[in-house]
């Protein structure tokens, strides 16, 4: 087999990726700077929080090892399972769907070159963020473990060898789906696969309420614990020759396990490259011109959608209805992203279900007091929810006009009125949500009507303030040119605006915790509050409100000149 | 009708248009010629409003683009050289769309001069379809629609002929006469010196961001010093305003 061209065709990869080093220009490198920033927190906090729960484990007499090896062939399994998925999705762009595909079947190169080549791409796309977000759980056992060197070449070469074994299921997986399915319904089907697995799985994981686990007291006997612990494990899965390894490099167990437990993952790893190289002499090239094909003719069609937009834009001046309904549609017809709706359901479910088995009563402090407290700083809670919401959602609206941004630039309608349009677009959608989010939980938690007022009408105003920073960012950083619109939130401009939003319900929070808490004792002690404690409480409330005019005011303005500048 | 005075474009520090001045009346079909990188899209971007000028004013219809630009661009209608669209809504929702935006939506005309417009284009059997389906040349089809709902009176078309078949290209000549006869300007960039020296009432060459020649295809044949073919003119023309532009880059 020629492998001449193998490095040619990875090369305007790797030099694209050392042009953007060498030339980007100093606001990029500054937003690289931060986006590095931000990665390295995250990377920092997974340490921390597992070292954490490993030092638990380790406190728990006579089960803290099987707990912790429990959790590392856990995580593995899924990490394997995220990358098999990533390794489906990301295929369907770099083998079937890439715009530079055309060329590079065009050239006189070997299929076997080009789809290797392909492979690489698809490999280091998909596996990167898995392995460097993964790897501060993998320290945090050494951390705790103390093992030596040995662990680490172990988990570079078989952790190296397992993503090869991913790579090869999820590229076989995708060869094979591709023959069933054109590959642009293919990415649609495995798109909502993922959704509805990811739903599945989060449903799942928190109903089992894992937080059991560390308190063996909630279960009737040591029998229905240990088969609460059972993971899902299986002595032919990669995942386990090489938690197996780890766990022995980690314990310094016997070394007899590790031979066997090497030659597996590797063997395996290089049977699925030759097996996929085999499979693509035969499929790759069909699968690759059935998607260069017409797309299949589809009807838009008079559905129910029709009638609810026809009686909802009624009221809205007609160049913004007409926004509001192309976005509506172009929303419900792109399954990457209505399918998004059934994650928020999710999130939704689970955030209500918490409330439900908080084990409030096993705690020392009086219950009035505490469920206040918790309804409280459930707001910041709401507020976070809602901001992860906006990242998805409301700061991609500007960037949803895609290449098509030019209609709009050249027409008529201001940016200014576009932004507020947009603005009141999601605006009521988002304060019926995040009521739900407060006044629920309020609800289920049986707060004072003080509280119940207060919360609502705080969730009330900081939605104003989230939805203004969600369009205003999103104005700030348009991304035009995309493949996917969820590619826009993974931006430094959503990061940006998680940030500022994050930091917004925090300062809210703030300053309303101080006067809240006089309030609060007050009533407890049934007394009305002094002129001291008014002066206090007036200011704090009214900064509150400044705040979120400010959050309106700042953020939009910016935007709007933003997009009026943009060229 | 349009009026370019001393239009100028700078991307960090290239003049991309060089103190542009132009003038086309009303009823001509104008055609912008130049090689590539001239800054034919640039003119034509900045004429459209969506990118700033440097300096200079842009007068269509007697408004300053700068100073109104809402006005101004509702008597525009523009058509790209890339047919960007909604490609999840249909042709119909698409013209709906634009129709809203410039607040046509309550004229009783609309259905019946949408139902024109599709059927001028040939498109009307496709008017259901999303757009997504669509081919290249009848994504550009729909934008030349779309570009025509407001009867604007100055169309400003950034190559219009690319991804059209044969069929479609004699189409749309013809369409741009009847519209230059109905008292439309069209100002048009192209770099087919066919459809200029075919529709084109005037033709201005421009290179590195000036025009280097004006006139009708007669006027240019004058100025290179040459008959022949307009292939040949514009090689000449370029070739000598590509010189013109060396030796005072050179002298600077």
């Amino acid at each position: 087999m020629p492998m001449n061209n193998l490095f040619r065709l990875l090369s305007p990869r790797i030099l694209g990726f050392r042009n953007s080093l060498l030339r980007s220009e100093s606001t990029a490198r500054k937003k690289a700077l931060i986006m590095a920033i931000v990665g390295l927190l995250f990377w920092a906090a997974v340490f921390v929080l597992s070292s954490r729960v490993l030092i638990h484990f380790q406190s728990v007499e006579m089960i803290g090892d099987i707990l912790a090896h429990h959790l590392l062939s856990m995580v593995l399994l899924t990490f394997f399972s995220l990358l098999i998925f990533s390794h489906i999705v990301t295929a369907l762009s770099n083998l079937y769907l890439s715009v530079d595909l055309e060329l590079c079947h065009s050239t006189p190169v070997h299929l076997e070159e080009l789809f290797l080549s392909r492979c690489a791409n698809t490999f280091v796309d998909s596996s990167w963020m898995v392995m460097i977000f993964g790897l501060p759980v993998m320290m945090a056992y050494a951390y705790v473990y103390q093992p030596g060197p040995a662990y680490y070449l172990t988990l570079l070469h078989m952790g190296l060898a397992t993503a090869i074994i991913a790579a090869g299921i999820g590229i076989l997986l995708t060869m094979v789906l591709v023959q069933i399915f054109p590959a642009q319904r293919t990415r649609d089907i495995v798109m909502l696969l993922c959704i509805f697995l990811i739903v599945g799985l989060y449903l799942m994981f928190r109903f089992l309420r894992p937080e059991r686990l560390v308190d063996p007291e909630a279960f009737f006997s040591i029998m229905q614990y240990m088969t609460a612990l059972e993971a899902p494990d299986s002595p032919y899965l990669p995942t386990h020759w090489l938690t197996e390894t780890l766990w022995d490099h980690l314990t310094g167990s016997g070394i007899e396990g590790h031979v066997f437990g090497t030659v597996y993952v590797w063997s395996s790893a290089a049977a699925l490259v030759v097996i996929n190289i085999w499979v693509a002499q035969f499929v790759y090239f069909n699968g690759f011109s059935k998607s260069q094909e017409a797309k299949k003719r589809r009807r838009g069609g008079q559905t129910l959608l029709d009638i609810c937009l026809k009686s909802l834009t009624k009221l809205i001046p007609d160049d913004l209805a007409s926004v509001m309904d192309k976005d509506v549609r172009t929303f419900f017809r792109d399954n990457t992203q209505w399918s998004q709706l059934l994650l928020l359901g999710a999130l939704v479910a689970v955030y209500l279900y918490n409330f439900t088995v908080l084990p409030l009563d096993r705690n020392p402090l009086p219950m009035d007091f505490l469920q206040n407290e918790i309804a409280f700083f459930n707001m910041g809670l709401a507020g976070f929810v809602l901001s992860a919401i906006g990242v998805r959602f409301i700061f991609p609206a500007v960037s949803a006009e895609g290449r098509a941004f030019w209609i709009l630039r050249s027409s008529p309608l201001s940016m200014k009125r576009f932004l507020w349009g947009k603005y009141i677009f999601y605006l009521f959608p988002m304060l019926i949500l995040g009521e739900i989010l407060v006044v629920f939980t309020n609800y289920l938690l049986h707060v004072s009507r003080f509280m119940m007022i207060l919360s609502s009408l705080t969730m009330f105003l900081a939605i104003f303030g989230i939805v203004a920073l969600g369009i205003g960012f999103g104005a700030l950083y348009p991304k035009f040119k995309y493949e996917n619109i969820a590619q826009v939130s993974t931006g430094f401009g959503g990061v940006m605006y998680m940030i500022i939003s994050a930091v917004f319900m925090g300062a809210i929070i703030v300053l309303e915790a101080g006067p809240v808490h006089v309030i609060f004792i007050a009533g407890f002690r049934d007394r009305a509050l002094t002129d001291l404690q008014w002066l206090y409480v007036i200011p704090s409330f009214a900064a509150v409100l400044l705040l979120v005019t400010l959050a309106i005011h700042k953020p939009m303005k910016m935007g709007i000149k933003s997009l009026t500048q943009y060229e | 009708m349009i009026d370019l005075i001393n239009l100028t474009k700078l991307y960090k520090g290239l003049r991309a248009v060089d103190g542009l001045n132009l003038r086309v009346d009303k009823g001509t079909v104008f055609g912008f010629l130049g090689p590539n990188g001239a800054g034919k899209t640039t003119t034509i971007k900045m004429m459209a409003g969506i990118l700033r000028p440097t300096e200079g004013r842009i007068i269509i219809n007697g408004i300053d683009v700068r100073k109104e630009p809402f006005k101004a661009k509702r008597c525009i209608g523009f058509i790209p050289d890339q047919p960007f669209l909604y490609e999840k809504l249909t042709a119909m929702e698409f013209l709906r769309f634009i129709a809203g935006i410039y607040n046509l939506n309550h004229s009783q005309s609309l259905n019946s001069h949408v139902t024109e417009l599709l059927n001028l284009f040939e498109l009307s059997h496709w008017s259901g379809e999303l757009i997504e389906s669509f081919s290249h040349g009848m994504k550009q089809r729909l934008i030349m629609c779309a570009a025509l709902l407001h009867d604007p009176d100055v169309l400003i078309v950034d190559e219009p002929m690319v991804g059209l078949d044969p069929k479609a290209a004699k189409l749309v000549k013809t369409i741009f006469r009847e519209q230059a006869a109905k008292g439309r300007t069209i100002f048009m960039s192209t770099h087919s010196l066919e459809v200029a020296q075919e529709v084109c009432g005037e033709i201005a060459i421009i290179q590195a961001g000036k025009i280097v020649a004006r006139g009708t295809a007669e006027d240019l044949e004058r100025q290179a010093g040459m008959k022949g073919s307009l292939e040949n003119v514009f090689l000449k023309l370029t070739e000598d305003g590509k010189v013109a532009h060396e030796q005072s880059l050179s002298s600077s």
